[in-house]
This record gives C-alpha cells, sequence and structure tokens, in this order.
C-alpha cells in the first residue's frame, strides 16, 4: 500500500511541476523565450517541486486556519453564550456539513482517474492510502487552530487536541455511510453533485451551528464532547469496513465516468463545451426574416434565448424586485431616507463592480466560440476580413442590446431611489446617474467582445491558451473590485465614467477594425 | 493552372518539419499525401492555409498569370468535422450562400447543392448538433465545394466515414477534380491507391513525387513502405 501511495504521491507531484512549468510557457512574451525543452530542465523541475511543496502544504494548514478563524472564532462575539461552548457548539455542526460536502473519497477528481484507468494501480490501495493521508492532513492541519483559536476562547486543551480527530472520525463515518448505501442499493454519491437531501442537512446543520446560538441555545460543553467521543470511537470500529470494501474500482468506474467530472483539462473543456452545447434551442421553428452576417447572427442569438435573452431578463426582474422592495422600505421607514440618500450620493463606483457582475458579456462570447466560432473558424471564408468585421458589427450590437435591459433598469431604480429618498440639489445628478450606468453597461459589453476578439484564447479543443487574455481579464475584476472601496460623488464619477466609456469604446473599435482580422483565429 | 510551393521551411522550436519543400501540384489531378504519423501533413496543409506562421515559403497559383494564393483560392477540409451546430443543414448553406453570392460562379438552389452531396430531403432542415459524424462531414465539403476554391485541401477526410458515405465522397471528388488542384492527406494507402492520381510522400521535411508507372500495386505499395521506413 505504501508503494501505491509513493507512486501516486510522484504522479501528483509530476503534474503538479509540469503544470507549473506550462504556466510559465503561459506568461505574455516571456513565455514565448521558454522552449519546451524546459520539461526537462532538472533545476525547474527542482523549483517546481519546491513549490509543489508549497501548495501542498498550503492544502494542509492555510484552508484549515482560514477556516477556524472566519468560520468559528470571529463569529463568537455575535453571541451572547459562552464563548468556550459556542466554539465546541458551532465546530460541531459545521463538522457535519464537512463530512457531507468534502469527503474526498467521493470527489472525482483528475488525480484518481489518471492512478486508477490511466495508470492501472491498484484501486483499493490508492484510495485506501490516499484516504488516511487526507485523514492525517485534517487531523495535523486542525491541530494548531483548534489549539490555539480554541485556547483563545478559554475551550480547555484536551477538547482543542480532540477537535480534530473528531472531524476525521465525522468524515469516516459518513464515508462509510456512502460505501454501504452503494453496497445495499447500488446509489453512487458524487460530491460534486449532491442531491436535494444533502442540501436540506447542510441547511440544517448550518441552522443549528449558526441559528441556535443566536437564539441563547447551546449544546453544552459536557455533551458536546460525548457525542465527539462517541463519533471517534465509532469511527475506529468502521475502519474495517474501508479496509474490507471491495469495489472502490467499481465505484470510481462510476464517479469518473460521470460526463459532468473533471478528469483532464481535455475534459474540463468538453464538460465546458457540453455545458454550453446544451444551451442551444434545438426548437428549428425559430428562425429569421434578416440575411447575411444579421441572419447569422440572429440565429445565434435566438438559439441561445436561455443564455442571452432569458438570463439577462431573470436579472432585470431581480433588481426590478430589490428596488420595488428598497423602495417600500424608504416609504415605510422615512428615517431610513437619509442614510440611502447619503450613500446613493457617493456609491456610484460601487455600481462599476455590479454591472460587472451582471454583464454576459465574457459567457456570450465564450458561448460564441464554442458553438460557432471554434467549428466556422476553420473554413477560409469566415477567416476572411469583411466577414470578421461584419459579423463583430452585429454581435456588438446585439451584446450591448441584451445587457441595456438589466443595465435600464437598474440605472432608472436608482434614479428612483434617489428622488423617494430626499433627491439632490443638483438636478444634473439625474440623467448623469441614469448615462453613466448605461455607459458602464457598454463598456462591458465592447471590452469583453473586444478582448475576445483581439486576444480570442481558445484552442480546438476549447483550451484557454492565452495567458494574456486570462490577465486581462484578471486586471479588469480586480479594477472593478477596488471601485467597490472608492466614494467618489455622483456628479464626478458620472462623468469621468461617461467620458472613460466613450474613450475606451472607440479605441478599442479601432483597434479591432485594424488587428482582429490577425488575431481572430483558433490558437494554436 | 498550377500550385507553385517554393522554399517552405517550417520549425517547431528546434524540430524542422518541413524542409525547404519544392513541389507544383496541377489541376485535374488528385494528389494522395502520404506520410508517416506525425511526418507533417496537417502542418503543410496548415501553413498552405496560413493557419500558421512558417519560417519561409510561398505559394503561388499559376493560371494566366502567376498571383499569390489566397485565402479564397483554398476549401479546406478537416478530418474532425466542424459545423455550426446551432444551425440547421439549410440555414448554414444559406448564410454561406448569402454573404458569397458575388462571388459563386454557379448559381445553384440550395436543395440542389443537397442533391450534389446526396443528403437526404429529412435532414436538410435537421439542427446540425443532430447530424451524425458523416453528415457532418459531407456538409463541411459541401460548404468547401459550393465557393469553388482553385484548390481543395483534404485532412484524412475519410476516416471513420461508412463505406456508402466513403465511396459517395470518392464520387464526388472524382466528379469535381478536373477544375481543381485537390491534395488528399491520409493514412490508408489502399484509398490513396484507389482514387489518387499521384502519390505524394512527406517523408523526413520533404515531398517526393512517386512515379508510379509501370508498377503494380503491390509493387507500388512495397515502394511506398520502402520509402517511408528509411531512416
Amino acid at each position: 500500500m505504501l508503494d501505491t501511495f509513493v507512486h501516486s504521491f510522484q504522479v501528483k507531484n509530476a503534474y503538479r511541476v509540469n503544470t507549473f512549468i506550462y504556466a510559465l510557457k503561459q506568461i505574455p512574451l516571456l513565455g514565448k523565450v521558454f522552449k519546451d525543452a524546459l520539461y526537462s530542465n532538472y533545476a525547474l523541475k527542482v523549483l517546481g517541486t519546491i513549490v509543489s511543496i508549497i501548495i501542498e502544504l498550503l492544502t494542509i494548514f492555510l484552508g484549515k486556519f482560514l477556516y477556524v478563524l472566519i468560520m468559528v472564532f470571529t463569529l463568537l462575539n455575535i453571541f451572547k453564550s459562552d464563548h468556550a461552548t459556542t466554539f465546541v457548539h458551532i465546530l460541531f455542526f459545521l463538522t457535519w456539513i464537512g463530512a457531507f460536502m468534502n469527503t474526498y473519497m467521493f470527489n472525482p477528481t483528475k488525480d484518481k482517474y489518471y492512478a486508477m484507468f490511466t495508470l492501472r494501480m491498484d484501486a483499493k490501495q490508492y484510495t485506501l492510502s490516499n484516504y488516511y493521508y487526507m485523514m492525517l492532513k485534517v487531523i495535523i492541519g486542525f491541530l494548531p487552530f483548534t489549539c490555539i483559536f480554541g485556547l483563545l476562547s478559554k475551550v480547555p486543551i484536551w477538547i482543542c487536541m480532540m477537535i480534530p480527530f473528531f472531524i476525521a472520525s465525522s468524515k469516516i463515518l459518513i464515508n462509510v455511510y456512502f460505501l454501504k448505501k452503494y453496497q445495499k442499493r447500488g446509489i453512487i454519491t458524487d460530491e460534486n453533485h449532491p442531491v436535494k437531501g444533502i442540501w436540506i442537512l447542510v441547511f440544517v446543520f448550518l441552522f443549528m451551528a449558526y441559528g441556535l446560538p443566536y437564539f441563547g441555545i447551546v449544546l453544552p460543553l459536557s455533551i458536546s464532547v460525548i457525542l465527539m467521543l462517541v463519533i471517534i470511537i465509532a469511527s475506529l470500529f468502521h475502519i474495517s469496513y474501508l479496509q474490507n470494501f471491495s469495489a472502490y474500482r467499481e465505484i470510481y468506474k462510476l464517479i469518473l465516468t460521470n460526463d459532468n467530472m473533471n478528469t483532464a483539462s481535455y475534459k474540463t473543456s468538453q464538460v465546458s463545451k457540453d455545458n454550453v452545447l446544451k444551451r442551444i434551442d434545438i426548437d428549428t421553428n425559430i428562425t429569421s426574416k434578416k440575411h447575411g452576417y444579421a441572419y447569422f447572427n440572429d440565429l445565434f442569438v435566438k438559439r441561445h434565448s436561455n443564455l442571452l435573452l432569458k438570463s439577462a431578463k431573470k436579472i432585470s426582474f431581480v433588481i426590478l424586485g430589490i428596488i420595488f422592495v428598497m423602495a417600500l422600505i424608504l416609504y415605510f421607514v422615512p428615517e431610513f431616507s437619509i442614510k440611502v440618500n447619503q450613500v446613493l450620493m457617493v456609491m456610484l463606483p460601487y455600481f462599476v463592480f455590479i454591472m460587472y457582475c451582471i454583464n454576459r458579456g465574457q459567457e456570450v462570447a465564450q458561448a460564441m466560440f464554442m458553438n460557432c466560432d471554434h467549428s466556422m473558424l476553420t473554413y477560409g471564408f469566415y477567416r476572411e476580413p469583411k466577414v470578421i468585421l461584419n459579423l463583430f458589427k452585429e454581435r456588438l450590437k446585439s451584446v450591448i442590446l441584451i445587457n441595456l435591459l438589466p443595465a435600464f433598469v437598474l440605472a432608472m431604480g436608482l434614479v428612483l431611489l434617489l428622488v423617494i429618498s430626499g433627491g439632490t440639489t443638483q438636478w444634473v445628478d439625474y440623467p448623469i446617474l441614469l448615462f453613466s450606468i448605461l455607459a458602464m453597461s457598454i463598456f462591458f459589453s465592447v471590452h469583453h467582445l473586444v478582448l475576445y476578439y483581439l486576444l480570442q484564447p481558445y484552442n480546438a479543443n476549447s483550451e484557454t491558451k492565452s495567458g494574456t487574455y486570462g490577465i486581462a481579464n484578471g486586471l479588469t475584476y480586480l479594477f472593478c473590485y477596488y471601485m467597490l472601496r472608492v466614494r467618489i460623488p455622483i456628479f464626478t464619477f458620472g462623468c469621468l465614467t461617461i467620458i472613460f466609456s466613450i474613450l475606451y469604446c472607440l479605441i478599442s473599435l479601432f483597434l479591432v477594425y485594424r488587428y482582429a482580422p490577425k488575431t481572430f483565429h483558433i490558437k494554436n | 493552372m498550377k500550385l507553385k510551393v517554393e522554399h517552405l521551411s517550417k520549425n517547431f522550436e528546434t524540430k524542422e518539419v518541413l524542409k525547404d519543400i519544392h513541389f507544383t501540384f496541377e489541376e485535374g489531378k488528385i494528389y494522395g499525401l502520404l506520410g508517416r504519423n506525425g511526418s507533417g501533413k496537417t502542418t503543410f496543409f496548415n501553413c498552405l492555409n496560413k493557419d500558421i506562421p512558417f519560417e519561409s515559403g510561398t505559394f503561388t497559383l499559376i493560371e494566366d498569370e502567376s498571383r499569390p494564393l489566397e485565402l479564397s483560392d483554398i476549401g479546406y477540409v478537416l478530418s474532425t468535422p466542424n459545423v455550426p451546430e446551432f444551425l440547421t443543414a439549410r440555414e448554414f448553406l444559406k448564410f454561406f450562400l448569402d454573404i458569397n453570392q458575388n462571388q459563386l460562379k454557379e448559381e445553384k438552389s440550395i436543395d440542389e447543392y443537397f442533391e450534389f452531396m446526396h443528403i437526404e430531403l429529412e435532414d436538410r432542415d435537421k439542427l446540425l448538433k443532430d447530424y451524425s459524424y458523416g453528415m457532418k462531414n459531407k456538409m463541411q465539403m459541401l460548404v468547401n465545394m459550393i465557393a469553388n476554391p482553385n484548390v481543395l485541401l483534404l485532412d484524412e477526410p475519410l476516416t471513420s466515414l461508412d463505406v456508402v458515405v466513403a465511396e459517395e465522397m470518392k464520387q464526388v471528388l472524382r466528379s469535381i477534380k478536373k477544375n481543381h488542384i485537390i491534395i488528399f492527406s491520409t493514412h490508408i494507402m489502399e484509398l490513396a491507391l484507389s482514387l489518387c492520381d499521384e502519390i505524394v510522400l512527406l517523408n523526413h521535411g520533404t515531398l517526393t513525387k512517386i512515379d508510379r508507372s509501370h508498377l503494380t500495386d503491390q509493387e507500388l505499395k512495397d515502394k511506398i513502405l520502402e520509402a517511408l521506413t528509411e531512416a
């Protein structure tokens, strides 16, 4: 079993190292300097191994540190009950959520696929050795943080030390339950696709973890300790079940061939492609009276109405609902108005992030590639500059119009809220607020489509191959996220947004017309 | 009409895949491009179709006058058929005819094109998403043929087709070869020998025409195998 574990660890390490080298090759400009020979470079392999070890250590400690800190320790002050008892109470119930949702054994990962199917390792030995290693990671990873934060919350040290063993034990018991469910009823559990019952349990445990303490009900420390001890002892008796279970390969064959799993990058891209393909409306009665490029684009939009039109309508309804509720609150609780008015007057930058989140541009570009350009770009006629630019024009019109619907609802809603909450002394704030939201919407529509046309990031297998595209999207997100913290009056920020959006659109459209005929092709 | 390839070189990092290739293809012939796996057949097509950058090389189309080969001169049929799955076959053809109406030399109705490619009436208004592999292949070939390109590149197009569709495709290729230069890459030697007028080997980065005169099929096969297995 140890040999199998060592081999599986070596495989995992090998592809982590290769992923690291691959990531280096994706860096814009720098990546071109790196050759494929890098994969056999010893020094780089060592560096990659160090990175891999750092990642392994992070997976052991970092997540667990953040989990105990954020989900338990920092929330203790909300509750009136004794910190030590509440600390153990919350951890006790949250642990069950983790046991159901993070089983490790029923998580379909590429490691498992490579090891058991590509390399044909012994499924039982592979599963058990890696499972025990995971449980060891759980115990070692939690121990320092349950001790540190537990002691800070005045939990006795022996209970702090017992908690990690309880967490591992609960996972073992739930895994045994899932294995028995398969053995007796043939029902397979896929961690990535929890059934409705599991979701209900999650909400029940969430309520018990946070809701009960909120109402002043907390499990007495002695009861928590007894329950944890029972679980630990019970799990010890059930380890033999894990050892004797013989159908691991059978189970993984079912989980890992499920078409929703991530087995390898190719499969991942295939999954995304399949997901997008499923969005094609199969109703062939949908037709178009248009001609040429407009006809082609019109059919694309109509046959993807679930992804494009319906999604924009749903977002618009949600915004409308929120605005309506806000308006009711302002009407019935007038004292709330001053606060809302103050916020609205300086929080326009906040809506950059909101507009970024509700814009469908990136998803639309992905669908355009997967369901259309992926095949069409293999035809010579489709790559001719006039075809590229004519279709770009049609698409831009559609994307802008689709995104303008929720933007218009939001903009009108904000103007309405501003009026109801007391208004503004400068009448010009109203049109500026309205047009700046619309300008943001147009900006994001143009931005996503232009990025797609200038950096077309996908290869023939629908994998993203452009580091620059990833960086550009990352920077966009960071910029929008940063805007959450900015507070500028409506007039100033609105004017700046409108001017910036107009300039950005003009420059980027010029760039598309100049460069897209050269850049818009399938990546090699 | 002739297609002249001169000084074509393509490297992948340090590996020379195509080495200063010089070759002339002639109208009215189907060229069977044979080579081992990884010999560079698809790379050669990708260079002709300007899908990938290459170190050096020119492609000249010689008719009454000589001119550089353009994208519109080429039809490229891939081994994996790619069609826009959100359209029906009829819609795909309509779009193609709409945007190319000024360039098409002969005007046929959409249904006439379908008949030419043996696409049944009941399949014409089905989404391409629901087409079988062979049917998608037919559509891909049809769209590439309608534009009537001077040069037709076919990258293993008959692999994975059932015998009936493969035979239909062969008939179609024979029927259009008169006014075209057709270059057909395949791994299947029997297919190359039965369909192609000329056999061209891509081996060690160079193109070599095999003289098949006075050779029986078996002798030709032996000659090809000998050439491809040479170190």
